[in-house]
């Protein structure tokens, strides 16, 4: 039992770090808060049940990814570009939240406010396997695969592709940059697509976890996302990833010990604990926490 | 008049990342004077003044001031012990009025909150002190503006009443005449002049030659971190390593 | 019903209130749904089950929430604001999870048994803590406020204790929504964790960024246009949401300020001098 909870608890914490990641990136390259990102997330399973029927699996996670990009972009476009200068985090975040609750609510007039079944999974991802006694679901494999797959290729786009080095250069001083002749506004696109797609694709593997949609996720889920995000550090996209995990697991092994609702208070005690013990985050490199002290 | 330092550095070290700051500085401000800090861009004299005030934290070494430490003491407790700042790139409370910059400085509301509440009974009496400040610095008549509208001649001058509004022992200004032309900083000597009877001491780091030897009982050169030269301002502008440090330097 | 709409009214007062008094210190905080439901559910316990009259039962809550507010605020108020929206995010969802699970508080099923809460109450309150806060805004601390928020560090320099400043911002905006929660409590009669989530937090944020994070009496308009308009308009009513959200984006990007965005107070009228003519 315990092995299969601490599989349940890495396919959570996958998720998280998906979305720890989105909330990371744009923190690293723009330093500001995004608020639409979790329902972003959301929206990735609604996107599910309305391409399921239609498509296999497979492509329901690209479409998924580029529905959720695309409403990156757009959220960069509406509650991000206008903002600069002293106050501006503060206002791109106020915006990303009036944009969230926007989202929220056209879900809620479309699809209405209870939790919607997905289309019943048929074929090998609804099968399980075991080994020595105990059960795993071909599901979880794969999601926790995908999860591997969109490390690797976000780990290879930020170190080895052009877009990756303009994007390292954003995050180190937008101004340099420019001055370097990078394109800012493209990079700070390509940086919503990037995190919002993720987010999506996040979205997806829930519902299709759960096998449920429901727009109220966004906001559970997302909030746990941020404390994982302070948790492996600001701007740390493998603080996100290694503290998503370690939450995911620690998450299942507290329902495991029978802690019940209790369970969700987890995330957030690690993070008191964190912000206590080592602000700048657990897993960081620590350049986004330096003279943060008055 | 007294000749003990008021405040006293030994071997003050600071870096960060890949920059060494400070270097093992020793120093001494001795009470009346005003010390001139000299030094090309990159010699390490606003990174003293951070590390003195608090807003850097030293690596090692001391500083006391009038017999205490000041190493691992946070802004606040620097500041209320009686040390008062300029900045090189100034920086005010811009949206707030001149009198509001002056007058958040006052101690007897900074540093009590309780007082500061109930405060608005006295708000004649902290006004009038306010505004001799502005006297002082010849900003009166631009009491009630923004900060952010003042000239760049006047924001430093406010700056400096808003130092002196909190009745500092030691003063230390950051290139207060960074930027201006003849008139407005024969009107900044004028009223650095003024300020120094109400402090103690002053340190004045200065790019300004003119203005360091007008000011200035003693001076103190810096390059790379490290103190260079000490002395009169005659003996320190002649110097030979100060001339080398300065070469192909612009004042 | 008119009574009806104008409780509420004052509720939302209070609670956007109990935001501008963090932002006051330059802290947002999105911890308006705990310190409700703490002064809610701790003011009805006090009335229900151990029988004190309302005011000293409001007093006690809204020390505990002012109490929860400083300890909770401590690591979080010395870091960067973000830290501090992150912290008070968790504290409401937590504060939601905790009481769902405290039996004795009747857990999810909801606690009830209050009452006694009424418009003329409400408005007693929001005279009261408005009168206060207008105080504050001509008194001396203000400009401490003001400094604390413009720039910290030289804040600190000047000898103003940034982290104390900070703790008061945030625990008075605890204690004023408390009172809210008592308020709304005592009125419904029957209360559930689930009213207090992190949504109202966020609703109660953006209705104070739309009147105007200038001023107290942003706060109110805000508080007082979203509540009012959609029980008198149909379709803001069912588009509450989306309406509110498109206004605020709007509103962020041309003004970003707020409705009202200017000091009321000016320079003259705080000192209580004339323009300087004869002086210099």
């Amino acid at each position: 039992m315990l092995a299969g909870q601490i599989v349940n608890g890495l396919v959570s914490g996958a998720m998280y770090a998906l979305v720890a990641i989105g909330f990371t990136l744009i923190i690293g390259v723009l330093d500001k808060l995004n608020f639409t990102h979790p329902e972003v997330f959301m929206f990735g399973g609604y996107v599910g049940l309305v391409a399921l029927p239609f498509m296999p699996v497979a492509g329901a996670f690209v479409l998924a990814f580029a529905v959720g990009g695309l409403l990156g972009v757009l959220t960069e476009w509406a509650a991000f570009r206008r903002f600069v200068g002293g106050d501006a985090r503060t206002t791109a975040a106020l915006s990303s939240m009036a944009l969230g609750l926007i989202v929220t609510d056209l879900v809620h007039k479309v699809w209405g406010t209870e939790p919607l079944r997905l289309p019943n999974m048929t074929g090998w991802l609804a099968e399980s396997f075991s080994i020595l006694g105990v059960n795993f679901l071909n599901l979880q494999m794969v999601l926790l695969a995908i999860m591997l797959a969109l490390m690797w290729g976000l780990h290879h786009v930020i170190a080895r592709t052009r877009m990756g080095r303009q994007i390292r250069a954003v995050a180190e001083s937008s101004a340099h940059a420019a001055l370097l002749g990078v394109n800012v506004l493209r990079v700070n696109q390509a940086v919503f697509f990037i995190s919002s797609g993720l987010a999506s694709i996040a979205g997806l593997m829930l519902a299709l976890r759960a096998d449920t949609v429901s727009p109220d996720l966004g906001l559970t889920f997302g909030l746990k996302a941020l404390a994982v995000m302070a948790i492996g550090g600001m701007g740390d996209m493998r603080g996100a990833v290694l503290a998503g995990l370690g939450i995911g697991v620690l998450e299942a092994l507290m329902f495991h010990l029978g802690w019940g609702r209790l369970g969700e208070l987890t995330v957030w005690a690690a993070m008191i604990l964190t912000l206590l013990l080592k602000p700048a985050g657990l897993f960081a490199s620590g350049h986004h926490g330096q003279e943060q002290r008055v | 008049m007294d000749r003990k330092p008021i405040l006293s550095i030994e071997q003050l070290s600071k870096h960060f990342g890949g920059i060494h700051a400070l270097k093992g500085i020793d120093l001494h401000i001795t009470a009346g004077e005003i010390l001139g800090l000299i030094g090309p861009n990159g010699a390490g004299k606003t990174a003293l003044i951070n590390t003195i005030t608090g807003f850097y934290r030293a690596d090692s070494g001391h500083i006391h001031f009038m017999g205490q430490p000041l190493i691992g003491k946070s802004l606040h407790e620097i500041g209320r012990l009686g040390i008062g700042r300029t900045f090189q790139n100034i920086r005010l409370f811009k949206r707030m009025s001149v009198l509001e910059n002056v007058m958040v400085a006052q101690k007897t509301f900074a540093a009590h909150p309780w007082k500061a509440f109930w405060g608005f009974t006295q708000r004649s009496a902290a006004v009038d002190e306010a505004m001799q400040w502005l006297h002082t610095m010849h900003l009166a008549d631009k009491a009630d503006v923004p900060a952010q509208t003042l000239s760049y001649g006047e924001a430093r001058r406010l700056e400096i009443a808003r130092a002196l509004a909190g009745y500092p022992a030691l003063l230390l200004l950051d290139e207060p005449a960074a930027g201006m032309n003849e008139t407005e900083t024969e009107d900044l000597i004028r009223d650095i002049h003024t300020a120094r009877k109400w402090v103690k001491a002053m340190m004045l780091i200065e790019h300004d030659m003119g203005l360091i030897r007008s000011l200035s009982d003693r001076v103190v050169a810096m390059d790379d971190g490290r103190k260079i030269a000490e002395g009169s301002a005659s003996e320190v502008l002649d110097h030979p390593e100060v001339q080398k440090a300065y070469l192909g330097d612009d004042e | 019903m008119i009574a009806d709409h104008l409780f509420f009214t004052c509720i939302n007062i209070l609670l956007a209130w109990s935001v501008y008094a963090g932002l006051l210190t330059g802290s947002l905080s999105f911890a308006q749904g705990a310190f409700m439901a703490v002064g809610c559910y701790a003011s009805g316990y006090f009335t229900a089950k151990m029988g004190m009259p309302m005011l000293p039962a409001t007093g006690l809550a809204a020390l505990i929430a002012a109490a929860i507010a400083a300890l909770v605020g401590y690591p979080a108020l010395r870091l960067r604001g973000i830290y501090l929206i992150l912290a008070t995010l968790g504290l409401t969802f937590c504060i939601r999870v905790l009481l769902e699970n405290m039996e004795f508080l009747g857990g999810i099923g909801g606690f009830g048994g209050m009452k006694g809460g009424d418009l003329p109450k409400a408005a007693v309150a929001v005279a009261l803590i408005g009168l206060l806060l207008w105080l504050l805004s001509i008194s001396p601390l203000q400009r401490v406020f003001d400094a604390v928020r413009e720039d910290d560090r030289v804040a600190a320099a000047l000898g103003i204790h940034v982290t104390a400043i900070r703790l008061i911002g945030f625990a008075a905006g605890a204690a004023i929504a408390s009172v809210a929660g008592m308020l709304y409590g005592h009125y419904m009669s029957f209360v559930r964790p689930e009213n207090f989530d992190v949504t109202l937090s966020i609703y109660v944020v953006l209705y104070m960024v739309l009147g105007g994070v200038n001023n107290l009496y942003g706060s109110v308009l805000g508080a007082a246009i979203m509540t009012l308009l959609p029980e008198y308009i149909r379709f803001l009513a069912d588009w509450r949401p989306t309406v509110f959200g498109a206004a605020v984006l709007l509103l962020l990007l041309f003004r970003p300020d707020g409705l009202l965005a200017y000091r009321p107070l000016t320079a003259l009228a705080r000192h209580g001098r004339t323009p300087l003519r004869s002086e210099v």
